[in-house]
């Protein structure tokens, strides 16, 4: 909301400078997101009389102007059409700097005197524009009567225009009056009321005036019926603050109402009566369908739950949204039906939303209003009408208020105080702030007893003892308050295993070279595609059926709707990203991804961990002359890594199929029958499908819930600190093409028993010497044992036992 | 003294002396084997020599045998400080063939580094166990219940505006993305009776245009704690505590009134800017603050909500966002980063928070 501090200042006279004020309300609440002045920049512009007007001697469209303003007298040449003798108007002297009208872009431009036609012109009259006030720039801004001539602009038009947030609690400083009365709590100023009309010693008019058919959407309805009235452009001082604070001047009628709407918070409407069909209003809700054009021209469609107001025929507005066309005010109106109702949020809250319709009014009524602030609006628009049209009269003023709300009182033990904010507050101190903003406060039994506090209607918000709090604490101010540490009982403090399980699997990932990422939680379909497994299922090492995935309702830019249940496709487009100018890109990220359970639940959060790499395996240096690609043996090196982190026991890696990966380069990493990662090259199809046209991308996807369900046994084991040097010995052993070389392995294993400590295979080796459809596998074994060396006989009969188990099970021979 | 045993004695001088005299221009590891083969080895002179001690006389033979050990011991020793000597210099000028240019770049490990919000999360999670709060997680989708309703936002008030949320398809109950980390209060309070201390880490998401300064998808962390002895002034200690532990121990926090339906008192909390003093820069926006959640006293609907009984229990709430910490730490000028996961991004913030 934008307050003009001049308009602030008929109410309270906060006696600091607007920043300062600005400043102590943000602290007190009301933030003050920014603080304009017009005016500023006027320097040498001065309010200005203009003696007389004169033909320009060689141009018919411009005139010469004898102006004075103070000891300066000066002529100048204008063409602008209203300039007249007797007017007060802004004058500019050499030197202002004043917006250029005939430039494209909005910039100052430093006046000088010049010729124009043969005519010296020695200043200028400006027109709103060139002051930087409106777009106007038809004619020159002509100034009320009452300026004085010779004062600088800036003193008589000049202002600063706070802007203030307005949070949903802040309904009653969503006026100037409200923000005044917080001013004046805040700075202990006393506040002014502003005249209005004593509507008790109006008519009451006819009986039938008002009707309210629909009191539980209406608590309150106020009509004053004037007379006489004269529709015509507002005054000055009207126009310029409704456009300091934001509104658009339409005519006087119009413009009264939203004045008082942004001076005390109520909105009002007004009706030409001769347009009210019977004269008068029926507060009802609308029929089904029932249409009604409202004053954006809109042709809308209501519903039986909308709040209409309607003549005896029909609808003729939104009741706390907008008002009808065929009711509206016009040039010709000459008897007005001023309207100050009020109406409940949460139906004018539905309206707005239904009909796509916000409106000043309807953000007021949305968040709760006073009604008792409807008859005081009232008032005061009537005040000012009468003001504005001479000759105007009120025939009738009625006002519909079946129950009227009164004060209503919070009760707490004075101590409360100090046991939500940790002061001990001053009984005085309590009395005097809560008094200044309006509050009822009674301390019968002084500090030790209860606080009985009377809360003015206006302030909704306030209902119960911390809400009292609240307010002596925020305009007391939180500068002195204290810090202090919890004192009390400490509840144990656990850590959550699968954070723990994350964190080690994390920094596994990061000590093999990876950056982790953390990438959108939603992907597009096109970017989930690829990951199908059979049945139309979306994922990697996770899956659900894609006709099942969560999807947003109102998905960002990009339509990137179904929350992800892989990884792999978000971090996929950083990788691409990140290879327009990386040599090489190792990824990984560990996050959630998100199961369906069942229909309009919520989904299983399952933990993952992914990681993509791609490019070349060593940073260009002196040492790798050969930039070899990453490749499948790289991500599964990381899984490795990950999984040993993970505590994961006797991993099992076996070929895999996925629509998203290498046919032929693909793995599932198992504990026994469960699967706790997926991994592999992807399909070059998919990676040119991420904009990844050339070269290998390893991925790999990790289940951490599975691991954790599987691992996790932590409890202590005896480690036995080694005293007996191992000895290692080597093993070719040539078995046929196909064999797995996890076969192999498992049989060496199987047959070394518990001495071994140790097994690497370090060659693979194909050729004409051992047969063509045989390979060479050679492992290096290491034994050792916790209490002995180990002797050549043990190690002898060992060789053999690994000799004939090879033979066995997987028609292995030893070589050399 | 026989005849024999003056040959004898000739000899082994002479042999003495023309040891030692090739011992001194010996000056390589090769001449020295040489010579210690010549003299001392197997067939060498000197043993040659002991061996001819048979032909003595049984009387003149134990002064001629001593006289040749003398010998011996002597070559012996002339031998191995010689050889130190020589061996020495044979080292030198090989360590100096040996030697590189020690500027020439090392062998580089490979090495990743965690996120920035990773390291940020952690470390408040640090500092957070100091003062006894647990690090619990909630669910990132969220029912209305949980993430509105609970939290004294009911469905038909303005202030559920304030919160521009993603919302999940679901034909019966309203399914969101949480609009902040806030639902794991009622979750955490629902499940465990007070005293009550936690954190919260976690993504949350709102529905809004990014720019430099906003990013749908950001990282908040929420602090509860409920007690029956909690105040205003434990929030502001807790938090002042955080400040410093993060940006200094000179740090102060400033609280301004500010309205988050969930607590009553509300407040949002700032720091004084550490990089200018409080004078005004870029991050702080020339204010001297920089402002880092909103918090408060826990409200009581939301206490009662969880079956807490507020004229017995108070407790604190706040939230901070994640990104802005680290952006106000490091002076990050744009949010977008977090998610760009540009590798030159994390590199500068691995090495700047290492
Ligand atoms: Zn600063």
């Amino acid at each position: 909301m934008r307050v003009p501090i001049k308009w602030l200042r008929d109410y309270v006279d906060p006696r600091l400078a607007p920043e300062e004020l600005a400043h102590r309300l943000t602290m007190a609440g009301l933030e003050a997101e920014k603080t304009e002045r017009t005016g500023a920049g006027w320097d040498h512009v001065y309010v200005g009389f203009v003696h007389d007007v004169r033909p320009h001697p060689n141009a018919d469209r411009l005139v010469l102007a004898d102006v004075s303003a103070g000891e300066h007298r000066l002529t100048v040449v204008t063409g602008a059409p209203n300039v007249a003798a007797g007017q007060k108007v802004a004058i500019a002297l050499a030197g202002a700097r004043l917006w250029d009208t005939h430039s494209e872009t909005p910039q100052l431009k430093t006046l000088k005197p010049g010729m124009l036609r043969g005519v010296k012109s020695e200043g200028m009259v400006c027109s709103e524009k060139e002051l930087g006030l409106s777009d106007e720039h038809e004619g020159i801004l002509v100034l009320d009567p009452g300026a004085p001539e010779g004062v600088p602009l800036a003193d008589w038009l000049g202002d600063t225009v706070v802007e203030f947030e307005i949070t949903p609690n802040l309904v009653h400083a969503f006026s100037v009056r409200g923000i005044a009365r917080e001013a004046a709590a805040v700075t202990g100023q006393p506040l002014d009321e502003p005249p209005r009309f004593d509507l008790d010693a109006a008519p009451p008019g006819a009986g039938d005036l008002v009707r309210i058919d629909a009191p539980d959407l209406c608590p309150r309805y106020a009509a004053v019926v004037i007379e006489g009235i004269t529709v015509a452009p507002s005054p000055d001082w009207l126009a310029r603050r409704l456009t300091a604070a934001g509104l658009r001047p339409i005519n006087n009628v119009v413009d009264v109402t939203n004045y008082v709407m942004l001076e005390l918070g109520q909105p009002l409407h007004a009706f030409d009566r001769a347009n009210l069909r019977g004269g008068r209003i029926v507060v009802r809700r609308a029929g089904n369908d029932e249409p009604i054009e409202t004053l954006d021209h809109q042709q809308r469609r209501l519903d039986g739950e909308m709040l209409v107001i309607a003549d005896a025929e029909r609808a003729v507005a939104v009741a706390g949204v907008m008002g009808g066309v065929d009711s509206e005010v016009s040039a010709a109106t000459t008897t007005v039906l001023l309207e100050s109702a009020n109406f409940g949020m949460a139906s004018v809250r539905r309206t707005a939303r239904l009909l796509k319709l916000r409106t000043d009014a309807s953000a007021r009524f949305e968040r709760g209003l006073d009604p008792n602030l409807a008859s005081d609006a009232a008032a005061r628009a009537t005040h000012l009408l009468l003001d504005l049209c001479p000759g105007s009269r009120v025939t009738a003023a009625r006002d519909v208020y079946p129950s009227p709300v009164v004060p209503w009182a919070v009760r707490f033990p004075f101590s409360r105080f100090e046991r939500v904010v940790g002061i001990a507050y001053p009984p005085e101190q309590v009395v005097s702030v809560l008094e200044r903003l309006g509050f009822g406060v009674a301390l019968p039994g002084g500090a030790g007893g209860d606080v009985i506090v009377t809360v003015p209607t206006h302030r909704t918000d306030v209902t119960i003892a911390e809400d009292v709090i609240e307010e002596v604490a925020r305009i007391v101010g939180y500068e002195g308050l204290p810090d202090t540490l919890p004192a009390g009982r400490t509840p144990p403090v656990f850590r959550d295993p699968i954070a723990l399980l994350q964190r080690r699997v994390r920094a596994a990932l990061v000590g093999a070279g990876c950056y982790e990422a953390i990438t959108y939680v939603s992907v597009s379909e096109s970017m989930l595609a690829p990951f199908d497994s059979i049945g139309d299922r979306r994922g990697l090492v996770l899956d659900a059926p894609a006709a099942d995935l969560l999807r947003l309702v109102n998905p960002m830019p990009g339509d990137r709707p179904i929350l992800r249940p892989t990884l792999i496709p978000s971090l996929l487009e950083r990788v691409a990203e990140n290879l327009k100018h990386a040599p090489s890109v190792r990824l990984c990220e560990l996050a959630r991804v998100y199961l369906p359970t069942e229909p309009d639940a919520l989904p299983r959060e399952a933990n993952v961990a992914a990681i993509t790499l791609s490019g070349r395996r060593e940073p260009l240096s002196r040492f790798a002359a050969d930039p070899l690609p990453l490749d499948f043996f790289d991500v599964k090196g990381v899984v490795d890594a990950a999984l040993a982190a993970a505590g994961a026991p006797e991993v099992e890696y076996r070929p895999f199929t996925h629509g998203a990966l290498h046919p032929g380069r693909a793995a599932e990493a198992c504990v026994g029958q469960t699967r706790v990662g997926v991994l592999g090259e992807l399909h070059p199809r998919v990676a040119a499908g991420f904009g990844i046209e050339n070269g290998r991308v390893a991925v790999a996807e990790l289940d951490l819930d599975a691991l954790l369900a599987l691992g996790g046994d932590r409890s202590p084991v005896e480690v036995r600190v080694p005293k007996f040097l191992p000895v290692s010995q080597d093993f070719a052993v040539v078995v046929a093409k196909q064999t797995p070389a996890a076969e192999v392995e498992r049989a060496l294993r199987q047959a070394a028993g518990p001495l071994l400590t140790d097994l690497a295979l370090f060659d693979v080796f194909a050729g004409e010497q051992i047969g063509d459809d045989k390979k060479s596998l050679t492992f290096r074994l290491t034994f050792a044992s916790p209490d002995r060396a180990l002797t050549d006989a043990e190690l002898t009969k060992t060789r053999g036992k690994i000799e004939k188990t090879l033979a066995q099970r997987v028609g292995g021979s030893l070589r050399g | 003294m026989t005849n024999a045993t003056t040959t004898f004695d000739t000899t082994l001088a002479d042999l003495r002396d023309r040891a030692l005299a090739a011992l001194a221009v010996a000056d390589d590891p090769e001449a020295m084997a040489a010579w210690e083969r010549a003299y001392l080895g197997a067939k060498g002179e000197l043993t040659g020599l002991l061996r001819g001690l048979g032909a003595l006389s049984a009387a003149e033979r134990p002064g001629a045998g001593r006289a040749a050990n003398a010998v011996k011991q002597e070559l012996t020793a002339a031998f191995a400080a010689r050889n130190e000597a020589v061996a020495s210099v044979s080292l030198e000028a090989q360590l100096a063939a040996d030697a590189i240019d020690v500027t020439l770049p090392g062998r580089a490990p490979i090495l990743g580094a965690e996120h920035p919000v990773t390291r940020m999360v952690a470390e408040l999670g640090e500092i957070f166990a100091l003062m006894g709060f647990q690090t619990v997680y909630g669910p990132e989708v969220e029912t209305g219940h949980y993430n509105f309703d609970l939290l004294n936002i009911p469905s038909d008030h303005p202030a559920r505006d304030v919160w521009d949320t993603m919302i999940v398809q679901s034909e019966r109950e309203e399914i969101v993305l949480r609009t902040h980390t806030s639902p794991m209060q009622a979750r955490t309070m629902e499940q465990t009776e007070p005293p009550v201390r936690v954190i919260v880490p976690g993504r949350a998401y709102r529905y809004e245009a990014q720019d430099a300064s906003h990013e749908w998808m950001f990282h908040q962390l929420e602090g509860l704690a409920v007690d029956e002895r909690i105040t205003l002034a434990d929030l502001k200690g807790v938090l002042t505590e955080l400040a410093r532990q993060l940006f200094g121990p000179q740090r102060k926090v400033r609280f301004r009134c500010d309205f988050f339906p969930f607590v009553e008192p509300g407040v949002d909390f700032a720091v004084d800017c550490a990089i200018c003093g409080g004078g005004g820069c870029r991050v702080c926006k020339q204010t001297g603050w920089l402002e880092m959640g909103g918090a408060g006293m826990v409200h009581p609907r939301v206490l009662r909500g969880v079956g807490y009984d507020p004229d017995r229990y108070t407790g604190f709430a706040f939230g901070l966002g994640i990104e802005r910490m680290i952006m106000m730490k490091y002076g990050v000028d744009d949010v977008r980063a977090f998610a760009g996961n540009d590798l030159r991004f994390l590199r500068r913030m691995a090495r700047l928070a290492a």
